[in-house]
């Protein structure tokens, strides 16, 4: 019997003869600590609880004691703080003495007041593909020759492709050539904050000079801009005095400017005029070199074969697939062995976003509302304009996001032979080449899903 | 039991004792006081089982005996009672207590669950005026840490340093000190005594007079007063107290002396446009001869205020907590302080002119 199970047993014994009042204040959190030469070590949590229990309990312990265990001769009452308890109960086994995880070093999260730039976004560590190498091969020639020949440089892209990475990469670049160029980062909410600030502490040509003193500013997600019409028309004014002084701007959005709604022509014709670059999804070949570097960042190893695996099962932004190799190189330490291909399945199942799950209906109805037409309308056999385009966009949409096949698009469709639905998609297809007002209505509608 | 006693006595041991009454425990009987009549004293006993109280008064007892009574019913009953004498009376399950003019039936707690205070013995033991004790304290409280989140900058530190006894205490944002003289050489190590048991322990004790036998070993001290037959005790915070010399900064690059009276009306004013960091900005132009305390509050408005002052060293602005800079002021005693700030950035040391007991520091606020 060890020390635990007679102290229970005890415990049992104590329970059904005082009240549970005077049990739990008395008996809680004691325990037995040790037994020597036939004394028992009770720990008690205070003085208190000592004086009590010597006084009231003791003889009624040591006899429960000796009914349990015959060579008891003593008892002994020692006071362990809740702290030493608590750690004596917490220490793990020990086990492999690798750490979990590597601390981040603490200049990893220091960011520069004076300019706002992230020290940790740089050239060096930025993957380069076709899917970002116009936007990369512009931004080298703004760190060359900053203000003279892109300008603005407008980056766009979806959410996580590392836009943010580019430009704060400009921004740490031109501060490592100490031309003495003042550079600033500033996202633009941060901007209409500082703005609103401004407006509200009648500082108004304070903020105005603070911005028209910087030789290269960056502004990170110029569509938070959208609807403030203050703001957008302080922009333009700053843009304006920096754009003549050959001072280099640099916007990043995560869609074209034209795309952009509640943005004013005005600025969206300026940020036209210099160069307009977009960045894609990474294909098969960067997201491999992605995860490489990732996991050499991290001290890790990954077999060949793992890569390639995560990066064909994983088309989505450098943000998720860098979050997915977090989680394996963290299980990987945890367990301390290599993950096997199926453990990798498992965990990019469940941390990558679900696929969208709306059902055909959905779609029908969204996009019927979307055009304001109705939705019986659309299963009917009109050969009208204003039906046949949300038809089309419709099944479109099924196909391409929903990767329903064409023969069930087209039995849903009011029973529409399969070549009707192929006909269809390729000819929203061709005219999303063309039509950037249909672009930008799937981008809504996709939205609205 | 049955006795009768002294009414101010009694109301007076009663207050004190209902201090230390325990609230929401488990166990109900410590919600009340311990009254025990013996060998003509009455014994009262309080504890919350972190810190507790024994009082004697004297009482002429014509049946010993022992009850328990809930704490605050007493001190309301005590209150209207005009004579000098009460009468206590058990009968059965209920306690009597009578006066002229008025006779409350009080019921009583089972005795025999009520504990016993812990006897502090042994290992080391020492003897203070009450008053310096007092002193010590007071200086010091109100810098302790009200979180629990870290037992041992939430409690008072008090340890031998010669033939002075310091008293420290901290939130980490400032600190104070105090050293009292005694007479005789001391020594004890560091004991921490949690703020919340101190702040008790500090009613029992001020404006009593008379001389504190003080009893420390590794979990409990005990304070007693051998004339008034009054023993605390209390838990005692088993942790190092952080080694607070290294931030004192050695030198000083500004000082200045202002009287304390200037200061606190300057700070009155400065107080009604704090922000919520109650920051004030503090700033010594040693070529215009001006000490300017600057406070301001984007929605009530903002306050500058000249403090005349004697400045020695270099030009200097710091913003500091103006909550803590008023908090010291009950611990000068003297009419004219100073201030002496190390730079910018770091901690300014604020004393008493020609005191070197009391020293209070306060670390600056970041920009």
């Amino acid at each position: 019997m060890d020390n635990k199970q007679l102290w229970d047993s005890v415990l049992g014994e104590v329970q059904i003869t005082i009240s549970r009042a005077n049990f739990s204040t008395w008996f809680k959190n004691t325990r037995i600590i040790k037994l020597e030469g036939g004394i028992v070590y009770i720990g008690i949590p205070n003085e208190f609880v000592k004086e009590w229990l010597f006084s009231k309990y003791d003889k009624f312990i040591l006899k429960t004691l000796r009914d349990i265990s015959e060579s008891v001769r003593g008892v002994e009452y020692v006071i362990v703080t809740p702290e030493m308890k608590e750690k004596a109960d917490t220490t793990p086994p020990s086990r492999n003495q690798q750490p979990y995880t590597q601390e981040l070093p603490l200049s990893d999260l220091y960011i520069n007041k004076d300019d706002n730039l992230n020290p940790r976004y740089t050239f060096d560590n930025l993957v380069i593909g076709s899917f970002n190498e116009l936007a990369y091969a512009a931004s080298q020639a703004v760190v060359k020759h900053p203000g003279n020949t892109y300008n603005p440089l407008f980056i766009h892209g979806g959410t996580g492709l590392g836009k943010t990475h580019i430009t704060q990469a400009i921004g740490n670049s031109i501060k490592a050539e100490k031309t003495g160029k003042k550079v600033y980062y500033i996202t633009s909410e941060k901007f209409a904050m500082d703005y609103i600030n401004s407006v509200q502490n009648k500082g108004i040509n304070e903020f105005k000079e603070k911005y028209r003193k910087y030789d290269v500013l960056i502004m990170d997600d110029i569509q938070f801009l959208s609807g403030k019409e203050k703001t957008q028309e302080e922009l333009f004014h700053v843009f304006n005095v920096l754009y003549e002084n050959n001072k280099q701007i640099i916007f990043s959005s995560d869609r074209h400017p034209n795309h952009i709604p509640g943005l004013e022509d005005r600025l969206k014709s300026r940020f036209g005029a210099g160069m307009i670059v977009d960045i894609s999804t990474p294909e098969y070949e960067s997201r491999m070199a992605i995860i490489q570097r990732k996991i050499q960042s991290n001290n890790f190893s990954l077999s060949a074969e793992s890569i390639a695996f995560i990066a064909e099962s994983l088309e989505c932004s450098i943000r998720e697939l860098e979050g997915i190799v977090n989680s394996i190189i963290c299980q990987a330490r945890l367990k301390n062995r290599d993950l096997a291909q199926n453990e990798i399945k498992l965990l990019i199942k469940n941390n990558i976003v679900p696929k969208k799950t709306a059902s055909i209906k959905d779609v029908i109805r969204i996009v019927s509302d979307f055009y304001h037409i109705e939705e019986s309308s659309i299963y009917e056999k009109t050969r009208r304009k204003e039906i046949v385009k949300p038809r089309q966009i419709a099944m479109y949409l099924l196909r391409e996001d929903f990767s329903v096949s064409y023969p069930t698009i087209g039995e849903k469709f009011g029973g529409r032979d399969h070549t009707t639905v192929i006909h269809s998609c390729d000819k929203i297809k061709d005219s999303i080449k063309k039509d950037e007002v249909l672009v930008e209505e799937l981008l809504q509608i996709r939205a609205l899903l | 039991m049955k006795l009768d006693c002294s009414k101010d006595a009694l109301k007076n041991a009663v207050g004190l004792a209902e201090r230390m009454v325990g609230k929401n425990l488990s166990l109900p009987v410590l919600g009340g006081i311990l009254f025990s009549a013996q060998n003509n004293k009455l014994l009262l006993r309080s504890t919350n089982l972190d810190v507790g109280i024994e009082i004697e008064i004297p009482a002429k007892i014509t049946e010993e005996g022992t009850v328990v009574i809930q704490g605050n019913l007493l001190s309301g009953i005590l209150s209207s009672v005009y004579d000098p004498k009460v009468i206590m009376e058990t009968s059965s399950e209920n306690l009597i207590i009578q006066a002229s003019n008025t006779r409350s039936v009080l019921k009583c707690l089972p005795h025999e669950d009520f504990p016993t205070l812990p006897v502090v013995s042994g290992s080391e033991a020492f003897s203070m005026p009450i008053d310096k004790f007092v002193d010590g304290v007071k200086s010091v409280w109100y810098s302790a840490s009200v979180s629990d989140m870290k037992p041992e900058i939430s409690s008072v530190c008090i340890y031998s340093e010669g033939e002075n006894i310091v008293f420290v205490a901290t939130d980490s944002f400032r600190l104070a000190e105090k050293k009292i003289f005694l007479k005789e050489k001391t020594s004890f190590k560091h004991v921490l005594i949690p703020q919340k048991n101190i702040i008790e322990i500090l009613k029992v004790l001020d404006g009593v007079s008379g001389n504190l036998n003080i009893n420390v070993n590794k979990n409990q001290i005990s304070f007693s007063l051998a004339d008034k037959d009054i023993y605390i005790t209390s838990r005692i915070v088993d942790g190092i107290f952080p080694d607070y010399r290294q931030i004192i900064p050695k030198e000083y690059v500004t000082e200045a002396t202002i009287l304390k009276q200037d200061m606190m009306n300057a700070l009155k004013v400065t107080n009604l446009f704090s922000d919520k960091f109650n920051r004030v900005d503090v700033s010594v132009d040693i070529a215009r001869k001006s000490f300017v305390i600057e406070s301001k509050n984007s929605t009530t408005g903002e306050n500058k205020t000249t403090v005349d002052a004697s400045l020695t060293g270099k030009n200097i602005s710091c913003g500091f907590n103006q909550k803590y800079i008023i908090d010291c002021f009950q611990s000068l005693k003297q009419d004219s302080i100073i201030f002496r700030f190390s730079g910018e950035g770091r901690p300014l040391v604020i004393r008493g002119v020609s005191d070197q007991s009391f020293m209070y520091l306060i670390m600056p606020l970041t920009t």
